[in-house]
């Protein structure tokens, strides 16, 4: 099937999530992506889950998720070896994106840079590749902490709390894939060559969902909205078999919420005329809307309160959101056979290309480590010798 | 002047408050025209009137040109406030359309159709346009055009499940708006790979983004527990399973907090000396390995705990990296701010703007060579480019102050 990024080159070198995420957007729309990973396997192929919590390499959750599709060549680049057939693979390609600690990334994009024909080069980092905390280690909570997310997302009288795990680096990789789309879009129309440098915490704190820009302009910084006295129905409410969230403090919704309980009264009621009367109240909404919410099931207020155009969902567990009845109506999740483990589920397309019907979006199998070492290095030119050579000391893998 | 990678490419933005308006931008800072059409006279959410609202900057001029949720959110476009109820607006859109490559709109499904743009339509009026979609639950199923939010995003995709502290329930979780951050990137990603399509087939397309679709690409972990083994995974908060320790802990001063984090032996190293205990790092110390310390999670953290709460958040991370551990201090605007990193590398850009005068704003999500991002336009005021863009459209002065008169383009809102 010809894709929208079929016919493009992309090699993808480093272990964690976010250049595997990065990889993974163009693999799915068709790409050719060749992930470089070190020989005993890194980060992306270490992190559990696993089937039956047996580690392995070739099985791990995020390994497959993320790798759907691309070919694998498991490569020491901290050699001049390694970094030679590097040189060669860029040379066909027209993107590379690299994940590497600062210590090794130099010499390798030198090597991308000297390459005839050389592709635009997408690199990420932690802090960027300059700057005091150019070395720094980092992982997802550590990033978090410096974009202003993690102290904003918590109850009071709590520590400051993340979002999920690994939200961080999927968001570094998908960052980088945008940069990276339009580097190689202008590459290939104005045949510039284009290098784009992401930094995780620039990446997270200078997209929204910060405190930053409220605080900078305004002095204030934003709290995260919760059940409060002052504005409800707001945050999130038990109800029949569980949790529903919903926002309609503010007009137009606090009035539809009330036709959807059943109580158009309460919209010309003097208690509840105006925000500044409301909170004094707070306890007699509840304790007519609480029953309500008791007698209803998450999926039953959900559509009551969708059918009068309220803000509410019903907050679902995983194994919930794959079979509502959304997501099974678009097929939101697909089921991938993945070699050695059985039917492996994945999330679907990200966007339809062609409305919901569009099949420009396909996830492959992921590969083993260096499944593909040699017909990349077929590929490339070297000969039987010379791969057994570059074997034998333990250049590939 | 701003990036060139998409150079040529015409953005139509039709959306309010964060996921497409930050798309929009994105696209900006790439070298693509943006047209940002706002809806007039219906003032959009983050424009509110009331001086008095909590998201007005300081500034002169009316309200709605200085709320900094506007602001955020839209740089690099040109502004237009199109009255789409009205004819004569209707049919001014359609011209913007005959020339634009893209349209971005975020309606719930159905809202375009009813303004008169059905699909059909717009693809036989301008066959190579394309037309990116971003109702919360997709163009099609039995939740399309339920109104949406993203809060909500993060609870029916499995991200609220997972989220909050362990020990408190879920009636305490708050809403986060992550799609609001994932969305945009996407939308960039939609937008060029659209382009590419468009190339290889020679017509414009649909592109259906559901945004609950794109937020369940997030989470890998979590659906693949559920694929592989059958089971949820419990809420860990700042914990992670098999790493010990990765926590948030107290520092000294009024709310500060630390991260620190040791993902093996090394790091462990590198933390145990920096917090002046080396000896938990030796052979034969029961901390000394990973699975010595998930064994003893608790006693790590609170002898963590301890360590940490008489030092300042910032000496200590910085004493922690130079050893080779893991540790940041848990930044506010403020210490975000301050950050040598940040400011070594020039990354607070001072935006002037007719209303609020010069801002620290936030900087750009990447790095970009030879045509790099610059912020060529401040968020644009209501109808700013109205004039410009109707001539470049075909429109001459008199045809553009009937519009005026009539009310199908305006200036200004209340």
């Amino acid at each position: 099937m010809e894709q929208p990024w079929s016919g493009i080159r992309v090699v993808e070198i480093g272990d964690g999530v976010a250049v595997s995420c990065a990889g993974k957007q163009f693999a799915d729309f068709g790409a050719d992506v060749v992930k470089v990973e070190r020989l005993g396997g890194g980060e992306v192929r270490r992190l559990p889950p696993f089937p039956g919590d047996r580690p392995h390499r070739d099985r791990g959750g995020f390994h497959l998720s993320l790798n759907s599709g691309k070919r694998s060549l498991a490569l020491d680049v901290c050699t001049p070896s390694g970094r030679e057939v590097i040189g060669r693979l860029a040379s066909g390609a027209q993107l590379a994106f690299v994940e590497l600690p600062p210590a090794a990334a130099g010499a390798v994009l030198d090597a991308l840079r000297r390459a005839q024909a050389a592709p635009s080069v997408v690199v990420m980092s932690p802090h960027g590749l300059d700057g005091p905390y150019r070395d720094r280690r980092e992982n997802d909570l550590s990033v978090f902490a410096w974009t202003t997310r993690l102290h904003r997302h918590r109850l009071e009288g709590e520590p400051p709390l993340r979002y999920a795990p690994h939200v961080v680096a999927m968001q570094v990789g998908l960052t980088a894939a945008a940069a990276a789309a339009g580097a190689v879009w202008g590459q290939l129309h104005d045949g510039a060559r284009r290098d784009a440098e992401v930094s995780a915490v620039e990446a997270l704190a200078g997209n929204v969902d910060t405190s930053f820009v409220a605080w900078s302009l305004s002095g204030g910084a934003p709290s995260v909205p919760r059940r409060s006295r002052g504005t409800y129905p707001v945050g999130t409410y038990r109800c029949k078999d569980g949790y529903v969230q919903l926002t309609a403090g503010d007009s137009p919704f606090f009035e539809r919420a009330c036709r959807a309980i059943d109580r158009p009264d309460f919209i010309d009621d003097p208690r509840f005329l105006t925000k500044e009367v409301r909170p004094a109240h707070h306890e007699e909404f509840l304790a007519v809307f609480q029953p309500w919410l008791d007698a209803r099931t998450k999926g039953e207020v959900f559509r009551a309160m969708q059918s009068e155009r309220v803000l509410c969902t019903p907050i679902l567990d995983i194994s919930e959101a794959l079979a509502d009845a959304q997501s099974v109506a678009r097929g939101s999740y697909v089921a991938v056979d993945q070699p050695g483990v059985g039917t492996m589920t994945l999330a679907g397309p990200p966007f339809r290309l062609g409305g919901v019907e569009g099949d420009r979006w396909s996830a492959g199998p992921a590969p083993c480590l260096g499944e593909h070492g040699g017909e990349i290095l077929d590929g490339l030119g070297y000969s039987r010798d010379e791969q057994q050579a570059l074997f034998r000391a333990g250049v590939t893998g | 002047m701003t990036g060139r990678a998409l150079a040529g490419v015409r953005v139509i933005e039709l959306s309010e408050v964060w996921a497409g308006p930050v798309g929009g931008s994105l696209l900006g800072d790439l070298g693509a025209d943006v047209i940002k059409v706002e809806s007039f006279p219906r003032f959009s959410p983050t424009r509110p009137i009331d001086p008095n609202d909590w998201r007005v900057a300081p500034g002169e001029g009316p309200a709605y040109e200085h709320s900094w949720a506007q602001h955020q959110g839209n740089r690099n476009k040109r502004n237009m406030a199109i009255n789409l109820r009205h004819e004569a607006g209707t049919a001014a859109f359609r011209r913007l359309l005959e020339r634009a490559d893209v349209v971005i709109d975020s309606f719930s499904a159905g809202t375009m159709e009813k303004l008169g743009f059905d699909w059909e339509r717009m693809h036989r009026d301008a066959p190579r346009l394309i037309r990116l979609s971003l109702p919360g639950w997709g163009l099609s199923g039995p939740y399309q055009g339920y109104v949406s939010f993203g809060g909500g995003f993060d609870c029916v995709t499995g991200h609220t499940a997972v989220r909050g502290y362990p020990w408190r329930g879920v009636e305490e979780t708050s809403p986060i708006t992550h799609s609001d951050a994932t969305v945009p990137l996407h939308i960039v990603f939609a937008v060029v790979t659209a382009l590419r399509e468009r190339e290889r087939t020679g017509e414009g397309m649909l592109v259906d983004l559901s945004q609950v679709e794109e937020l369940a690409t997030q989470i890998p972990g979590v659906l693949a527990e559920w694929s592989l083994n059958g089971r949820l995974p419990v809420r860990v908060g700042n914990g992670e399973q098999h790493v010990v320790p990765h926590q948030c802990y107290r520092a000294s001063g009024e709310d500060r907090w630390v991260v620190l984090a040791a993902e093996d032996d090394a790091q462990w190293g590198a933390l145990a000396r920096a917090v002046g205990h080396p000896e938990w790092a030796e052979d034969g110390h029961p901390w000394a390995t990973v699975v010595g310390r998930l064994r003893d999670r608790e006693a790590v953290d609170a002898a963590l705990s301890e360590r940490a709460g008489g030092q300042q958040a910032e000496a200590l991370a910085d004493r922690v990296q130079d050893e080779g551990g893991i540790a940041a201090p848990v930044a506010g605007p403020q210490e975000m701010l301050l950050s040598p990193q940040l400011n070594a590398r020039g990354w607070f850009p001072t935006i002037d703007h007719p209303y609020t005068g010069p801002r620290i704003q936030a900087g750009f999500l990447w790095r970009f060579a030879p045509d790099p991002p610059s912020w060529d336009l401040p968020c644009g005021l209501v109808g700013e480019y109205n004039r410009e863009l109707l001539r470049e459209h075909g429109y001459d002065d008199a045809e553009i102050d009937r519009l005026e008169a009539n009310g199908a383009i305006g200036y200004s809102y209340g």
